[in-house]
């Protein structure tokens, strides 16, 4: 993310969370921080204890960001906010936490006639594979809650439409035939079935490699029984540095009402 | 394969169709699964934290470093460049790849207590790694990243409470302080848990190969046999090319070590001068004096005590003095004490030393900034008086001062005083590129010692050729601790590698 991308973040984060931007270009902004947002971001429990206690007017902090270092020789004060650093990595997770469920509705034209949508069911996947080394893949999955069939790429097809959190005027949402949670079932076995589609020869390597160091370690304590403390606690380790797993992580998902 | 899988965002999203709680924003929705794309480790292989650390440019050499430490050493190395490399840098950068990739959750940083500060600073500017300083009584249940003197923690109750918490990725940095089997501080880094460790040292070999042995068990049991194996292979005795180099490769599977020439940086050359010191004949008459003491009394009797009271004797009266002082008390017999004190007198008599004036005409031919180093703290106090006498300004450096004063210290040095004395104890950690000249007023046993010592100056940001003026005296146990030096810097570079230049050499071998 280069700097310019994450100002763009940032101005929608704020405005999103209906924090008002008091002033600011494109280098830096000024926000006046919402009582909850505060809550979220500014790590300052007792304050807010005490000002909940006494009844007192809450006074949320505002937060300078900037984002072209250049404006510190300017005098500017602020938090200087980069991709790795604190900060931006805590929006983030807040971000991932505001952001992980919805209900959406496709706008239709109020002129027509009645518009059916048909609902789908789609979730965000984070496919972590990990043993000595990491790699991540992204799989954004939809199930149709009529038909039962799924879609790949769901988000970046939804990404296109005209989505709205109220449904429109006039329109029939189909029931369901496969329920939410039915549906669900159903994309993990699909997401089993892609994950065991993928390259697994980094199983594999790793698996060689461990080997080969558990060989090392068993050849040094040859002979030693029973073995000692050490020799266990390597052994663990090496579990720990080696074993390959799997994990899948929802990022998010939601009900999809679709034309 | 097991695949694992949380299912809590599933119970979100059933307790929402049923309406028990609200839905959420659909553009944080979006955003988040953009920033989640934006920031996906997308390859197994290559460094994703650069682009988070855009207050650090890392150099080619310590990029590859990093790289190698984790796709081909699975995370378990000596970082073992030459100083003034970067070996931090390294080590930063392994840390922040690993905790991105979510490999390491939590990590222990195990460093002199000197250089405690320094880490926690260098780790937050240039990593932006929050790492807690530890001091007693602070929990370490809820602190990812910690950084503790060595002392400390190979103490109750602190190494308790570090067994108690389950570090992924555990650093020893000056790890040639655990070349030493038998120490406390090697058996408790022996006793944690390793699932990634990387083991910080310039001078992995000090005075002999099994240094190296022990180093490397630490960190991988068994990578170079067991101790009855290796001794019968590689002792020092029945040396052949043929297994020097195979234990080279064996040693450079867990090794990363980056001389100065392979970094792509300019650097300044060293020059290293020995200077030949002749005594007077009043100070050749008591160095046999107290070479003699061993027959005069058994106090004496023993190598070592007549070795040290030779090394003194090339350093300066003052620390012969010192050192016959402390054992006049055990003489027990009259004819013994008043012959020592009969030598001590001898000796104060001695008003100037030979060293001391070879020192004096080397700063004035500098006419610069110079840094002289000895081993003996009474030395010290007698050259700073013989320098202020000959008009030469001066400050010193030693280990007791605190870590205030020592910046002070740098910092009187770096604009006012024109040398800087220290000793070893002293100079641990510090960097001095402003100033080009050594003298190592006198050797230590330890070629590795000295590598550090010109280290301080020679390293990055080092502008000049550096010049180093080794001292010795003629025909005096100076020339032995010469020859012991060269034999380690050769078992040195017979196993590790070539080292930059810290000793004249007369006959290097090609």
């Amino acid at each position: 993310m280069h700097s310019t991308e994450i100002h763009t973040y940032l101005h929608r984060f704020f405005t999103e969370n209906d924090c008002e931007i008091l002033h600011g270009n494109e280098h830096y902004l000024t926000v006046q921080l919402t009582i909850d947002m505060d809550k979220r971001i500014m790590n300052r429990p007792f304050y807010w204890r005490y000002i909940e206690s006494v009844n007192e007017i809450p006074n949320p902090a505002q937060l300078t960001l900037i984002t072209d270092m250049k404006q510190l020789q300017n005098g500017m004060k602020g938090e200087v906010i980069h991709l790795g650093s604190p900060r931006l990595h805590q929006l983030f997770q807040v971000t991932k936490e505001m952001g992980q469920f919805v209900k959406l509705y496709e706008r239709v034209g109020a002129n027509n006639e009645q518009q059916i949508l048909t609902p789908w069911v789609g979730v965000n996947y984070k496919v972590s594979f990990t043993s000595h080394q990491t790699k991540e893949i992204l799989y954004s999955i939809g199930i149709n809650l009529m038909t039962g069939a799924v879609v790949k790429e769901f988000q970046e097809t939804i990404g296109m439409r005209d989505l709205s959190d109220q449904s429109s005027e006039q329109v029939f949402h189909l029931p369901f035939i496969i329920t939410p949670v039915r549906a669900l079932d159903r994309l993990d076995a699909v997401i089993t079935k892609v994950i065991e589609g993928e390259d697994l020869t980094w199983v594999e390597e790793a698996e060689k490699r461990w080997r080969k160091d558990q060989a090392v370690l068993d050849y040094f304590y040859e002979g030693q029984e029973p073995k000692p403390e050490c020799y266990e606690m390597e052994k663990r380790a090496m579990e720990e540095r080696f074993k390959p797993r799997i994990t899948v992580d929802v990022v998010n998902g939601g009900l999809f009402y679709l034309k | 394969m097991l695949i694992e899988r949380s299912s809590s965002w599933k119970e979100g999203f059933i307790q929402r169709l049923e309406n028990h709680e609200p839905w959420n924003n659909s553009v944080l929705y979006s955003m988040s699964y953009d920033i989640t794309k934006n920031n996906l480790i997308t390859d197994f292989t290559g460094l994703q934290s650069l682009a988070y650390l855009p207050n650090v440019k890392p150099l080619p050499h310590q990029i590859k470093a990093a790289e190698r430490v984790i796709e081909q050493m699975n995370g378990k190395a000596i970082l073992a460049d030459e100083v003034g490399l970067g070996k931090t840098i390294e080590a930063g950068l392994i840390i922040k790849e690993y905790l991105l990739r979510g490999l390491v959750k939590k990590v222990l940083i195990l460093v002199p207590a000197s250089l405690v500060n320094q880490w926690v600073e260098e780790l937050y500017t240039k990593f932006h790694i929050p790492a807690l300083l530890y001091k007693k009584n602070y929990a370490l249940d809820y602190v990812d990243v910690v950084v503790m003197s060595m002392d400390t923690a190979k103490r109750s109750p602190h190494k308790e409470k570090i067994f108690a918490q389950d570090y992924d990725l555990i650093i020893v940095d000056e790890a040639h302080k655990l070349k030493n089997h038998q120490t406390i501080s090697y058996e408790f880094v022996q006793s944690l848990k390793k699932k990634f460790c990387l083991l910080l040292t310039a001078t992995p070999i000090q005075n002999d190969t099994f240094e190296l042995f022990y180093l490397v068990t630490l960190l991988k049991q068994g990578h170079l046999g067991n101790y009855e194996e290796f001794s019968s292979v590689f002792s020092a005795k029945n040396r052949d090319e043929e297994r020097d180099s195979y234990l080279k490769e064996l040693v450079s599977q867990v090794m990363v070590r980056n001389r100065r020439q392979d970094t792509g940086v300019e650097w300044s050359t060293r020059k290293v001068h020995t200077v030949p010191i002749t005594f007077t004949d009043y100070e050749r008459q008591a160095y046999t004096a107290v070479s003699n003491l061993k027959e005069i009394s058994p106090v004496f009797s023993d190598a070592f005590s007549t070795m040290t009271l030779q090394r003194e004797m090339c350093s300066s009266p003052e620390a012969t003095i010192g050192t016959l002082m402390k054992l006049l008390p055990e003489c027990k017999q009259v004819e013994e004490i008043t012959h020592v004190e009969k030598v001590i007198e001898q000796l104060e008599k001695l008003s100037i030393h030979s060293k001391a004036k070879k020192a004096t005409e080397l700063i004035l031919q500098a006419n610069d900034k110079v840094i002289i180093f000895t081993e003996y703290r009474m030395t010290q106090l007698y050259l700073s008086d013989y320098l202020y006498a000959n008009g030469i300004s001066n400050v010193i450096f030693n280990g007791k001062l605190s870590k205030s004063s020592r910046e002070w210290i740098k910092h009187l040095f770096k604009q006012q005083a024109q040398v800087l004395i220290a000793t070893e104890s002293g100079a641990e950690g510090i960097n001095l590129q402003f100033c080009h000249h050594v003298i190592n007023y006198d050797l230590p046993w330890n070629p590795m010692k000295l590598e550090q010592r010109i280290g301080r100056v020679h390293r990055l940001g080092q502008e000049h050729d550096v010049q180093i003026y080794n001292l010795a005296v003629k025909e005096t146990i100076d020339d032995h601790v010469m020859k012991v030096l060269q034999g380690k810097i050769e078992t040195f570079e017979q196993v590790v590698g070539e080292l930059d230049d810290i000793l004249e050499m007369k006959e290097r071998s090609v």
